[in-house]
C-alpha cells in the first residue's frame, strides 16, 4: 500500500546535496541545524570560544571526533584562534574569515564554505569547520587523521621478485603510492564522490597521452551513471559498469600491487580506485591480464615464457581433468592403454558410484573444505585439514566409497586451480568444472567438446570496455603476441597493445639486438 | 524476454532425451583380451578371456582368485556365439582391448575367412590385435593356461610373439590390421605364427601353474602356419619360418650358427638386414631377385680362427651368407613346391613393379608360382667381434 511512496524516493535524497541551503548568519541557528541534521550524534563536537580584543566575538570550531587529528585541533585552530586579541575583528566582522586564512590558521588547506551542503561533505570527510557569528561564511580546515593500516605485503598477489608493497584502504596512500611509481605530471587523477550515502571517494586514473581518449570518456560515463547508496568495495562498481552482467569471467581485472598498476597504466588503460578498498580496477581487460603475473616481467623471459605455458595447461587442466576422466572412463574406454584401464577399473571395482557421481561428489566436498577453510577463524586451519585429508583422500577411498583414481584427479584439478595468479578467473574456472563434468557423463567426449565450443564462443563475444576480451589471440594480432603466452624479452617489446592503445603505440625505441664484444 | 528463456529451456530439456548413451561403467564391461575361435561340428565355439581387474592391481595381495576367466558358448555365426557368452558372463565383454586372436588348428583348416570378416567388420574391435594359430589343439585350450610373470595370459602371448619376432625371428606378428592392408583375398596365401601348448592341459588350468618354479603346462611358439586360401595347408619348421622372415625383410636381429674352417662353430649376431625383391616378367615369365644385406657381429667363438686377419672375416662372411641362403631356398622350396602358397606375395612385387604385363598373367599365377625362378644373392658385413678380439680360451696351437 506504501509501495507508491517508497517508489518517489531516489537514493540521492540521502545525499548531503539534499541541503542546498546557505548558512544562517546567527551561529546559533548554524549550530541548531547540523545538530538536528545529526541527530544530535555524540561524535559531532562544537567548541564555542571567543575571540577580538574584547573577546566578544563568539565563533565555534566543529568536528567529528575521531576523523579528525586532536592534536592539529591545538596546535593549529585553539592556539592561533584563542590567542588572537586584536581589535582587527571587531573593526569588520566581516573580513574576519580573510584575517583567519591570512594571519591566524597555521594550515594549509583552507575553504570558504557558504552552504549546508559543502559544510556536511567536507565535515564528514575529516575536516574541521570554523563558523563565525555574524557571517555567512564558514571555514573547513583539512585536519583528517587517518587511520591507516600499514603498507603491507600483498596477501592475494605474493611474489618472490618484486616490490612487496601493496595498495591500503585509504584513497590518499593508494594514489601516492602510484604517483611515486610515476613521476609525471601526465598520470592524471580524476575524484568523483559516489554513493549517496556513504559519500565514497572513486577515482580514475590515466597516463594523459598514453591512454585511449575514448575509453576515458567512456569510464567517466559510465561511473556518472551509478546512481546508488553506496560504495563499500571496488567489486560494487565492477558489478555496475561491466559490459556484460551475466558471465561467469571478470571482465576488470583487479590488483593490490602497485606495481601491477603503474604496467596497466603504462599500456594505456584506466584505472578506478576506491577509497576503502585495497582492490583498485583496470579496464580495459583482456584475458592475457589474468594469465599473467608481474613476477614474469621481472625474471628471465625464457623461464617466464615456460612458466607461462605450465600455467596455461594447468588452467586447461583444472577446467577438463575431471570431465576427462568421466568421459574417458564411462564412454570412450578405448582411449586408454590396456595395462591403464586394467588399473583404473581394479580401483572401480566395488565403487557403488557411477564415474560422473563419484566425481562430482568429491569436487564438492574439496569445494566445500576449500570454502572452510577461507572462512573460519585460523585458529582451527589444522583441524580442517586433519578431516580433509583422512576423511576425503584416505577414508573414502578405504572405505570403498570412491576410487582412489578419482581423488588423484581431484587433488590434480585442486592443484592446478591453486596455479591462477587471478582469483577471479580461478573462481571461473571452479563453477565451470561442474557443467563440464555432468555434460562428460551424459554424452561423454561430445559433451566435453560441445562444451568447450560454447565457452570459446562465450568468451570470444566478451568485450572490456569495447576492446575483445580474447584479444591478442581473436582477433589475432602477432605484435602483440610477444607478451601473450610467450614473453619475449624486455628488448622486443618496443610496442603497446593493440586495441587498448590507439594513437601513442610506441613504448621503446629499437635496441640494439647484441652487445657486441669489444 | 520469457518467451525466449522458455526456448532455451525447452532445447536444455532435449539434451537429456538422450539419456547416457551408450555409457558404460567400467565396472559394468568385462575387458576381453584374448579371443578364441574353434571349429565344433557345423558350429562355432568362441571362448573369451576376461580379465578379472581385481586380481591385477599391485595394490592388494592376491585373494587365490584367477587373475583372468574365460567363457565359452557356442554358435551357427561367430556374432552369436559372442553374444551367447552373456548367457554365463556376469557382465558384456569389451572387445576394444583385445590383444590376441587364437584360431584353433581345426577351425583354422576348415575355413579362416568368416572370423576375418566378423574382426575387421565390428566397431568394437580395433585392428591392432595379433592373430595366432594354434599348433594341433584348440583356441580354448591355449587361451585357458595360466601364465606366470605376465598375470594376464594374453599379454604372454602377445610379448613373447613379439619379443621373439625381434629376437629371434621364427614367428611373425600379424595383426588385423596387416590382413587387411595386404588385402589378403581368398587367393592369396598367409603366414601366422602358431602357438603350441606343451605340459599338463589340466594343471595349467589352475592357478597351481604359476606355483611352481618349472610351470607344468606352456605356451611355446612353432613355425609359422601356411595359410592357403583360407584354410591351413601346412607348418613350416623353425628353419624355414627364418627364412620366411629373411624374405619378408622382417629379421630384426637373429643368431646364426656356422662351422668353422678348423672344425668348430661360431655364432654370429645378425644385427641389421634389409631384403629387397625385384620381379621382372620376360615372355610371360616372371623371375623374382632377392638381394638380402646382412650386417653381423661374431657373438660366440667355439673353434680356433684368427679373428684379426681379413681372411678369417671373409670366410666368416661367405660361411653366414651360405648359411642364410640355404635357409632361404628351404623355406621357397616349401612354400613353392610342398604347399603352392604364394605367402611371401611374390604376386605383390609383380603387380607393383611390372603393372601392364603382370595383368597378362595374372589369372594363371596359381598354376606359374610353383615353377618361379628365384635368384637369391645374400652379402654378409661382419662389423664387429665383439668386446674382445681372438678368443683367449681357444688359442690356435701354432
Amino acid at each position: 500500500m506504501k509501495r507508491s511512496d517508497t517508489q518517489q524516493h531516489t537514493p540521492s535524497q540521502l545525499s548531503p546535496d539534499a541541503h542546498q541551503q546557505p548558512l544562517f548568519t546567527s551561529l546559533q541557528q548554524t549550530i541548531d541545524t547540523i545538530k538536528r541534521v545529526a541527530g544530535n550524534s555524540d561524535d559531532v563536537m562544537v567548541r564555542q570560544l571567543y575571540i577580538g580584543e574584547a573577546a566578544k566575538q563568539s565563533l565555534a570550531i566543529v568536528y567529528v571526533d575521531g576523523l579528525v587529528n586532536k592534536i592539529e585541533i591545538t596546535n593549529t585552530l585553539l592556539e592561533p584562534i584563542m590567542g588572537l586579541f586584536t581589535n582587527q575583528i571587531e573593526k569588520n566582522i566581516e573580513n574576519t574569515t580573510d584575517y583567519l586564512k591570512q594571519y591566524c590558521l597555521t594550515i594549509g588547506n583552507v575553504q570558504e564554505i557558504s552552504d549546508f551542503a559543502t559544510l556536511y561533505r567536507s565535515l564528514y570527510n575529516g575536516s574541521a569547520i570554523i563558523i563565525i557569528d555574524g557571517i555567512a561564511t564558514a571555514l573547513s580546515t583539512n585536519i583528517k587523521d587517518a587511520k591507516d593500516r600499514a603498507i603491507m605485503e600483498p596477501s592475494t598477489e605474493a611474489v618472490i621478485r618484486g616490490p612487496r608493497e601493496s595498495f591500503t584502504e585509504t584513497l590518499r596512500t593508494n594514489t601516492a603510492l602510484l604517483r611515486r611509481k610515476i613521476k609525471n605530471p601526465n598520470l592524471w587523477i580524476q575524484t568523483k564522490v559516489i554513493g549517496s550515502v556513504t559519500q565514497t571517494d572513486v577515482a580514475i586514473i590515466y597516463v594523459n597521452g598514453i591512454a585511449n581518449d575514448k575509453i576515458v570518456k567512456e569510464v567517466i560515463e559510465r561511473l556518472n551513471q551509478i546512481d546508488i547508496d553506496g560504495i563499500l568495495e571496488s567489486g560494487y562498481i565492477e558489478s555496475i559498469i561491466q559490459d556484460v552482467q551475466f558471465t561467469l569471467f571478470p571482465t576488470m581485472y583487479t590488483s593490490e600491487r602497485p606495481d601491477v598498476i603503474a604496467g596497466e597504466l603504462l599500456e594505456g588503460k584506466v584505472a578506478i580506485m576506491v577509497d576503502g578498498s585495497p582492490f583498485v580496477l583496470i579496464v580495459p581487460s583482456l584475458i592475457t591480464s589474468f594469465i599473467q603475473s608481474s613476477e614474469d616481467y621481472y625474471s628471465n623471459p625464457i623461464v617466464s615464457s615456460l612458466i607461462r605455458l605450465l600455467r596455461l595447461v594447468a588452467i586447461v587442466l583444472s577446467l577438463i581433468a575431471p570431465s576427462f576422466y568421466v568421459a574417458v572412463t564411462t564412454f570412450h574406454q578405448e582411449m586408454l592403454p590396456t595395462p591403464l584401464l586394467i588399473s583404473i577399473a581394479s580401483q572401480r571395482e566395488g565403487v557403488p558410484f557411477p564415474a560422473v557421481v563419484e566425481a562430482i561428489l568429491m569436487e564438492l566436498a574439496f569445494e566445500i573444505l576449500r570454502e572452510a577453510g577461507l572462512r573460519m577463524p585460523r585458529t582451527i586451519g589444522p583441524a580442517v585439514s586433519i578431516v580433509g585429508t583422512l576423511v576425503i583422500g584416505e577414508a573414502a577411498v578405504s572405505a570403498g566409497v570412491v576410487s582412489a583414481v578419482t581423488v588423484i584427479i581431484v587433488a590434480l584439478t585442486a592443484i592446478c586451480s591453486f596455479i591462477f595468479p587471478s582469483y577471479g578467473l580461478s573462481n571461473s574456472i571452479r563453477v565451470l568444472r561442474f557443467p563440464f563434468i555432468l555434460l562428460a557423463g551424459g554424452f561423454g567426449l561430445f559433451g566435453v567438446m560441445i562444451a568447450i565450443l560454447a565457452l570459446i564462443l562465450h568468451l570470444c563475444s566478451l568485450r572490456s570496455f569495447g576492446v575483445p576480451y580474447m584479444s591478442p589471440f581473436a582477433p589475432l594480432i602477432l605484435e602483440n603476441q610477444k607478451d601473450a603466452i610467450l614473453l619475449f624479452p624486455r628488448k622486443y617489446l618496443t610496442k603497446r597493445p593493440r586495441l587498448v592503445n590507439q594513437t601513442n603505440i610506441t613504448r621503446a625505441s629499437k635496441y640494439k639486438k647484441h652487445y657486441k664484444r669489444k | 524476454m520469457r518467451k525466449e528463456a522458455t526456448l532455451l529451456l525447452l532445447t536444455v530439456l532435449c539434451l537429456l532425451l538422450s539419456g547416457c548413451w551408450s555409457k558404460r561403467e567400467l565396472n559394468e564391461i568385462a575387458i576381453v583380451v584374448a579371443l578364441g575361435i574353434d571349429q565344433l561340428d557345423d558350429e562355432y565355439e568362441v571362448t573369451v578371456q576376461i580379465v578379472n581387474p581385481g586380481e591385477i592391481s599391485s595394490k592388494q595381495p592376491t585373494s587365490g582368485r584367477s587373475p583372468v576367466a574365460t567363457y565359452s558358448a557356442t554358435g551357427a555365426t561367430l556374432y552369436e556365439a559372442i553374444r551367447k557368452v552373456t548367457l554365463l558372463s556376469p557382465r558384456k565383454s569389451y572387445f576394444s582391448h583385445l590383444q590376441v586372436v587364437v584360431l584353433g588348428s581345426e577351425f583354422a583348416a576348415t575355413d579362416i575367412n568368416p572370423a576375418f570378416d566378423f574382426l575387421s567388420r565390428d566397431h568394437e574391435f580395433r585392428n591392432d590385435f595379433n592373430i595366432v594359430v594354434a599348433y594341433e589343439t584348440t583356441a580354448k585350450d591355449i587361451i585357458s593356461v595360466l601364465t606366470p610373470i605376465e598375470k594376464i595370459p594374453a599379454h604372454k602371448i602377445t610379448n613373447s610373439l613379439e619379443i621373439s619376432e625381434k629376437a629371434w625371428g621364427s614367428t611373425v606378428s600379424v595383426t588385423m590390421d596387416d590382413v587387411i592392408t595386404l588385402q589378403y583375398g581368398k587367393d592369396s596365401s598367409l603366414a601366422l605364427s602358431t602357438i603350441e601348448l606343451i605340459g599338463n592341459k589340466k594343471i595349467g588350468k589352475s592357478q597351481e601353474n604359476v606355483n611352481q618354479i618349472v610351470v607344468s603346462a606352456v605356451l611355446k611358439y612353432r613355425g609359422l602356419a601356411i595359410i592357403k586360401q583360407g584354410k591351413l595347408v601346412g607348418i613350416l619348421t623353425e628353419e624355414e619360418s627364418m627364412g620366411y622372415n629373411f624374405l619378408t625383410d622382417n629379421i630384426k636381429s637373429t643368431i646364426e650358427k656356422i662351422t668353422c674352417p678348423n672344425g668348430g662353430d661360431l655364432a654370429t649376431e645378425i644385427t641389421n638386414t634389409k631384403t629387397s625383391l625385384k620381379g621382372k616378367i620376360v615372355d610371360d615369365t616372371p623371375k623374382i631377385y632377392i638381394e638380402v644385406n646382412v650386417e653381423q657381429n661374431v657373438g660366440e667363438v667355439n673353434c680356433v680362427i684368427d679373428l684379426v686377419t681379413e681372411q678369417a672375416i671373409k670366410k666368416i662372411n661367405e660361411e653366414t651368407s651360405n648359411v642364410i641362403k640355404q635357409k632361404i631356398e628351404k623355406t621357397l622350396h616349401a612354400l613353392q613346391k610342398n604347399y603352392e602358397a604364394d605367402a611371401v606375395h611374390f604376386s605383390n612385387i609383380l603387380h607393383q613393379q611390372e603393372p601392364k604385363k603382370w595383368r597378362k598373367i595374372e589369372h594363371q599365377w596359381a598354376t606359374l608360382f610353383p615353377d618361379v625362378e628365384v635368384i637369391v644373392d645374400v652379402r654378409v658385413q661382419t662389423k664387429n667381434s665383439g668386446t674382445i678380439k681372438n678368443s683367449t680360451f681357444f688359442l690356435s696351437k701354432e
